[in-house]
Formats: structure tokens, sequence, C-alpha cells
């Protein structure tokens, strides 16, 4: 199986529509003709900010983007073509279910975060999601000894009271680095402010640099939710 | 254009409903046994008439062999999918069944969807004698925990049946959507569905918007093999073992007995709903009998592992939905095994609130349905349904890894894409295996298709096809496929791991027509034979009557070869040819018959004076 590597910028496609196929005429939100109300189809490589509207920044009033994705539901959802032509039928199962993948992801800092960069051609896993942070060594070094000690506890016959003060330790180092994650998030918060501002400013360098600080982060923040969720399936057993 | 109903496609019973515009809610539609009810069994009869409902229900007892029930839990399967099932089940399947399975009824074979569909087209007939016109659309509910092949499997049975299948919609989700019109709640809606053979959790949010109420679910899940089926199960092994203690009788090779232990143990189950004791009498082969009293506390201690099972799905989908039991503002139950007072006080005691019981819940997902059908079929809307995909779709990778591409509880329609390039030169095909489940290799999970995706002979990595997956509005994946290069489309067929292909459809369907055929010529067959038998005697009455006198010999003669003719052929199949005997006795009797008239009219006329003939 090959799955080519994903990136690169797609063609963004304006999404005004330039005529509608059903009476000719332009105009309308992209989603309906402003003239008949026909349900225009969705051009190719329309990305979920186009899509809603949106410029390509990360901040985003979420009540606001659910009042919309109500409202556009209420419009695009297929039950509105079941008695439509079949084309009308593709078309609104197109726009359908692209609404609810764009709403799936916008309405998610973090899933927002990597749709972003994916769009930019700026995610890069894999380098550093295996490796432990720098400044993150030490702690990890102790966890994974505290988590190899349980495990080999837990098959010879360990004092009650020795099981229990290690669980403890653990659990106390599994909360320190969900207190990282909570500072990582912070972190990712004020990149991605970052590259909002580098976009009202029109800065296309300062804005790759806001990209990369955030692939960066976002590759950190997985590394330290895998060792958290690690220590607690741990804790579990 | 015929008409459109909601169906319900049960495990244990199945039911069809309508939106009445009069009385502005959705109806049940009742059957010709006086029930809404539709049991979900099939019977093959001796002479090739398929029996389904009441009548199939009764044979379950008298012709085990040539009848089947809870046919739901063999959709969408495959052979090595349904051991466990055919351990409780006295399913009879072809051996050679591969990804569809066969099962024989008497002399014949049938897949799960033509079983289904003897179901749907009962219930078709039935709405069709209620409106006196034809019914060819319809929404059909499945569980929300249904895979694609499940999914699939109803639609193809929806299509064999004659009926355009419009949407499938998930159970609980129908049953919020009936629970909606008779309150306006807002917020946060768990349904608690256990029904004959699966059950479902869907947590829901109700949203009011200027246009109307949306109904958003946030997550579902479920288990499509625990039900109420499960219980009868449990207590019918129990009754065995006792049986077998006791009396050191053993009910293998005694289907018969079986079914009757079976049909008085799911009698006392539903008594103890409302009393504390039922009474459990059968006879049992050789003599000996099982009379046993059941008392509520040994059915609960029964039921208790079920209702332990469908906790593990409740808390997954609170979970998934980011809640916790005491958010909800609602508490609905579905299903007939909701009756039982133990998943009732359960059921509360997790969710710290009283469940809605008010409508039937044997009734309310069909009258979803019929709700949905109509939001369909009008046009006019004041709700709009969010469902969600209860599995994650992925496909295969290197080394057998699964990419999930659509995570579990996204709202459909949803999509998503990937590229794909080959990884030798001038490789033209890679073959693309989807799956569904959450596990993280591709065995462990479900395998819904392969398909091959051409390419253009490139050197390595050069070609570049995209692949668009989508899960429709009915829970149903769909591929498309383009060259990035030439912007080109191409044709995608899909090969379904478990269920059938479009040929065998056609197939099915064009065989179908032909049983429809033969049915039409048996009900022909038998409305000729009892026009035969009246004017039969009808024509003997007037020959004894004072009418015949008129008659010559030669007409007597005439009337006597006609109705001879006649006798030799009534009780065969031709019914054109008892139709054409039929008509030449009633020619032969016309002189009899105006000889009859004529009296009958001199009669009436003798009595009275003249001035009023």
């Amino acid at each position: 199986m090959n799955r080519a590597e994903q990136g690169g910028a797609s063609p963004a496609v304006a999404e005004t529509a330039a005529q509608c196929w059903k009476c000719g005429k332009a105009g309308g939100d992209g989603h309906f003709c402003a003239a008949c109300g026909a349900i225009q189809r969705l051009p190719r490589g329309t990305d979920h900010f186009q899509f809603f509207g949106l410029p390509r920044k990360l901040w985003m009033a979420m009540e606001e983007l659910e009042r919309r994705y109500h409202q556009l539901s209420w419009k695009l959802h297929p039950d509105n073509f079941a008695r439509g032509t079949e084309e009308e039928q593709e078309m609104s199962l197109e726009r359908g279910s692209q609404l609810n993948d764009a709403y799936r992801v916008l309405r998610e800092p973090v899933a927002r975060v990597e749709y972003l960069l994916a769009l930019e051609g700026m995610r890069k896993e894999g380098t550093t999601k295996q490796q432990a942070p720098p400044e993150l060594l030490e702690e990890v070094f102790e966890l994974n000894e505290s988590l190899d000690e349980l495990r080999s506890s837990r098959e010879g016959n360990q004092h009650a009271a020795e099981m229990t003060a290690l669980r403890r330790r653990l659990e106390e180092a599994a909360r320190a680095f969900e207190e990282k994650l909570a500072e990582v998030d912070e972190q990712l918060m004020a990149a991605a402010r970052e590259w909002d501002a580098t976009v009202d400013a029109g800065d296309a360098a300062a804005g790759r640099a806001a990209l990369g600080k955030m692939n960066e982060i976002l590759n950190r923040r997985s590394y330290i939710r895998n060792l958290v969720r690690g220590v607690n399936e741990e804790l579990a057993k | 254009m015929g008409r459109t109903v909601g169906i319900d496609l049960g495990t244990t019973n199945s039911l069809v409903a309508w939106w009445d515009p009069a009385v502005g809610r959705p109806e049940c539609i009742t059957g010709p046994y006086g029930s809404t009810l539709c049991p979900s069994v099939v019977s093959l009869d001796a002479d090739g008439t398929i029996v389904v409902g009441e009548p199939a229900r009764r044979r379950l007892l008298t012709q085990p062999e040539r009848t089947i029930y809870s046919v739901k839990r063999l959709m969408g399967r495959g052979l090595e999918d349904v051991q466990e099932e055919l351990k409780l089940f006295p399913f009879r399947i072809d051996a050679g069944s591969k990804q569809v399975i066969r099962v024989r009824l008497g002399e014949r074979e049938f897949t799960p969807p033509e079983i289904s569909s003897f179901i749907l087209r009962e219930l078709k007939s039935w709405a069709e004698n209620f409106f006196g016109e034809a019914v060819d659309r319809a929404v059909i509910t499945v569980p929300a925990y249904f895979n694609d092949a499940q999914r699939q499997a109803t639609r193809d049975a929806g299509r064999l049946a004659g009926l355009e299948v419009l949407r499938l919609v998930n159970e609980p989700t129908a049953a919020a959507l009936a629970y909606g019109l008779h309150k306006s709640q807002r917020g946060l809606v768990a349904v608690y569905d256990l029904g004959g053979g699966t059950f479902d959790i869907s947590v829901l949010k109700l949203i009011s918007t200027g246009e109307g109420d949306i109904y958003q679910v946030l997550s579902t899940n479920g288990d499509t093999h625990l039900g109420g089926d499960d219980i009868d199960n449990a207590m019918l092994a129990a009754a065995r073992r006792e049986i077998e203690a006791r009396e050191g009788v053993k009910l293998e090779g005694h289907p018969e007995a079986v079914q009757e232990l079976r049909k008085a143990l799911v009698a006392a189950k539903h008594a103890l709903s409302a009393d504390e004791k039922a009474a459990v009498t059968v006879a049992l082969p050789g003599g000996a009998a099982y009379a046993e009293e059941w008392t509520r506390a040994e059915l609960e201690e029964v039921l208790a592992p079920i209702f332990e099972r469908t906790m593990g799905p409740v808390k997954q989908a609170l979970a998934d939905a980011h809640q916790k039991p005491q958010a909800m503002e609602e508490v609905v139950m579905v299903g007939g095994a909701t009756r039982t007072p133990l998943v009732r006080r359960r059921v509360e005691e997790y969710f710290g609130r009283a469940p809605h019981t008010e409508l039937n819940p044997d009734e309310v997902v069909a009258l979803g349905a019929a709700v949905q059908a109509d939001i369909l079929e009008s046009g006019v809307k004041n709700m709009l349904l969010l469902d969600v995909t209860p599995l994650s779709l992925g496909i295969e990778t290197m080394g057998g890894v699964v990419a999930h591409i659509i995570p579990r509880n996204s709202t459909i329609p949803a999509s998503a894409q990937d590229t794909f390039t080959n990884s030798a030169d001038n490789q033209t095909g890679i073959v693309i295996h989807v799956v569904q489940g959450e596990r993280e290799l591709a065995s462990d999970c479900r395998s819904l298709a392969r398909f091959t995706l051409h390419m253009p002979p490139m050197p390595a990595g050069g070609a570049r096809v995209e692949v668009k997956f989508l899960i429709d509005a009915s829970g149903i994946l769909q591929v498309e496929a383009r060259d990035m290069r030439t912007g080109k489309m191409q044709t995608v067929e899909v090969q379904p791991s478990y269920g059938l292909n479009d040929t065998e459809i056609e197939r099915m369907l064009e065989e179908s027509i032909e049983y429809a055929e033969q049915d039409f010529a048996t009900r022909q067959a038998i409305e000729a034979r009892n026009e035969a038998e009246s004017i039969l005697a009808a024509t003997e009455k007037g020959l004894a009557g004072e009418a015949a006198g008129a008659l010559s010999a030669a007409e007597r003669a005439a009337i006597g070869a006609a109705m001879a003719e006649l006798r030799e052929v009534k009780g065969g199949e031709d019914y054109k040819l008892i139709r054409a005997r039929i008509d030449a006795l009633n020619q032969a009797t016309a002189g009899l018959a105006e000889a009859m008239m004529n009296q009958v009219l001199h009669a009436t006329v003798e009595g009275k004076k003249l001035s009023e003939v």
C-alpha cells in the first residue's frame, strides 16, 4: 500500500460561484445561487476555512461557528434533496459531508492547527515524535524507570507497601506531565496568535516561522500525551 | 408513484407506520391479525408458498425445519462470524456459505436479505391494504451500531421487496424523533434501546434554531448481538439443565420440544414484568413434563449479566460525548426488553432520573421512521436529524496497520480523502482494503470492501490517484477515485467483503418476480377452485328445481358433460384451465339460468296485482 505523502498547499479555489449550473447567473454565497436558489457544485480543493467563508486564521468565535454550522446543516443536508434530481442529491452529499468534516476539524483547537499545518504543507511527523523533547529527558528517564519497576514488581512478590509507594510516585509523575501538557497547549495558543498576526500583516516569512513552531509544539504535545496515556494504562492494570 | 412508509425491521417483531396528516402524528398500521406487530418469522410451505408473521410463528412449533426467526442476527455477516449464534439459534446454514450466509428452509435456500425481504413484503402489503394504494418507498430503521455490511444487507432487503429505500435511520435516533413530537425538551438526551437482538445507546443534543429543532447525535455505541433473545436463550439453557438433571431428558434432536419450551418461557418472561411469579408447564418427549414456577427474582438472576453487558457501551458513549450520566436531561427507553422492571430500575439508578416510557417501546422506532419518511417525502420540515457513524473507517496500510480516516461518531454524511501513488515503476494498480472498527490491525477490524485503483504506467511515485471515501446519510460507504494528473474520475468497483454484489441482487430480483408470479398463480388457482365449487353447487340445485323441467334432453346432457369436465380439473393448479371450464359450464347452463330467472319473475308477478308490476 502506498499512501502518497500529504502536503503541498492545495490549489486554492475561490469559493464564489462563477456561474450557476442551473440558471447561468453569477452571485451567491457559494453554496446556493443568489438568483435561482439552486445548490452549487463544490469546487475541487475547497478547504474547510473557505467552506465556512472564514480567513485562514486560528482564532475563531466558537458560538458563531456553531450557529453557522447549524444554519448550513439546515440548508445543505441531503434531507432537503430527497425529492431533487440525482445531480442535486450528489451536490448536497458533497457539500453536506464537507460541512460536517469542516466543523469536526475546526471546532477542536488542536485539530484546527493540525489541519492548517497540513494545508500549508508544514505538518511533519515522525522525526521528533518518538524522541523525548530535550528539556524533558531527565523526567522521562525517571518515569520509564518507575514504569519498569512497576512491571517487574507485578511479576515478583513485592511488598504491598512498596507497591503503593511506587504507584503513588507514578501517579504524581503523570500529574506533572499533565501539567506540562497544559503548558504546551498555552504555547500552542501563543503560536496560533502569532500566526493570525502574520496573516493580518501579510508577512509570509514570519508566517512560515509560526507554522514551524506550531509543528514542533504539536510533536512535543503528542509525545507527552502518549506518555501520560501509557502511564495511566499501566496504572489501570 | 406510490406511498412512503416507515418500517422497523426488528429481530423479533417488525412494524410499519405512516405519517397521518389528519392528526399530525405518526401511526402504526394494524395487520390482518389485529396487531401492529408482525413477528419477524418466515416459513416456507411445502407447496412453495412463503408464510410470514403470525402464521409463520405458529409453524415454529409444527414445522421448525421450514421456519426461521431472528434472521436479523445473520444480516451482513459471514459464516465465521456466526459460529456463536449457531450454538444458540436453530439456524440451518449451508456449510458452503462464504461471504453470504445461506439458510435452509425445507427444500430451498435463502440469503438473510431475501428472508428479510419477505418480512418487508408482508409489511408492504399491510400498508397497501390499509391505503388501498401501492407502497413503493420506505425509510427503514437499523441498529445504530450496525456496520456498513449490515446496513447494505438491510438496503438490499428493501430492494428485493420492491421498495426504494429513501434512508436508513438509526433506531435510537428514530425513537428520539418520535418522542420529540410529544414534548419540547431541550438539552441532552440518552436513548437506551434494548431490542430483541440488538442493543444501542445514543447520546443526543436537542438544539432549537430559528428554522426548527435539530437532533444532533453526539455519540453512539452498542452491541449488535445482545437483546431479548439472549434473555430467552439464558432462560432456555437454565430450564434445559434442570430438565436434564431432574428428568434425565435431553432435548437435542427434538426441535419441536425446544420451541415449545422457548415459547412457554418467553410467555413467562413477559408475565414476570407485571407479576411476581409465572408457571411454566411443557410436556417433554417420553411422557415427562417440565412444570416449574419462575419467580421474578429467578428471571432477574438470568437477566442481570445481560444488563451488565449493556453498561460497557453506555459508558463508552458517554465518554465519547464528553458527558456524565447525571448530565442527561432526559432518558428514553426503547425496545421490548426495557419493559422488565430490572432494566428500568437499573437504568434509572445509573442516570439518576426516571426514564421516559410513555410511548409503546415496541412501536416507538417505527413511529420515528414514519416521521423521517414524512420529512423526506413532503420536503416540509421543522426538524433535522444529524446522525453519526458508529465505527471508525480505515484503510489497511503497510504491515496490516489501519490508518483511520473517518473517526467514529463523526456526523454523517462524512468524507475523507487520501492520495495514493505507485511504489514500483509502471505499476498499474493498487488494491485498497477498507475496514471498519477501532482496532490497530486490519485483521482485528471488520473488512468492508476491496477495490483496485488503476494507475497510469509511470515511474515509481509518479502516479497520483486521489480517493474520496464518503459515508452517506444512511451510514453507507461510497468510494470515488480521480487521477490527479488528468483530473479524470475512474469508476471504482467495490467488492463487498460480506454481502451481495449487484449481479446477485439482480438475479434475486428476477427470481423474486418469478416467485411473485408463482404466488399469483397459486392465489388464482385457489380463487378459481372456489368459484368452481359454487357454480357446481348452484347448477346442481338448479337441476333439482322446477325450472329444470323446461330443459331439453340435449341441454341436460350438455350441462352434465360440462359439469363432469369441470370436476375433472378443479383440483389442479392450472387456474386458466379451471376458468375455461367454468366459462363452458356457464354457457351450457345459459338456458337453465334463463328458465330459473323466468320462474322467479313469474312467481313474483303472480303474487302481486297488475298495477304493481
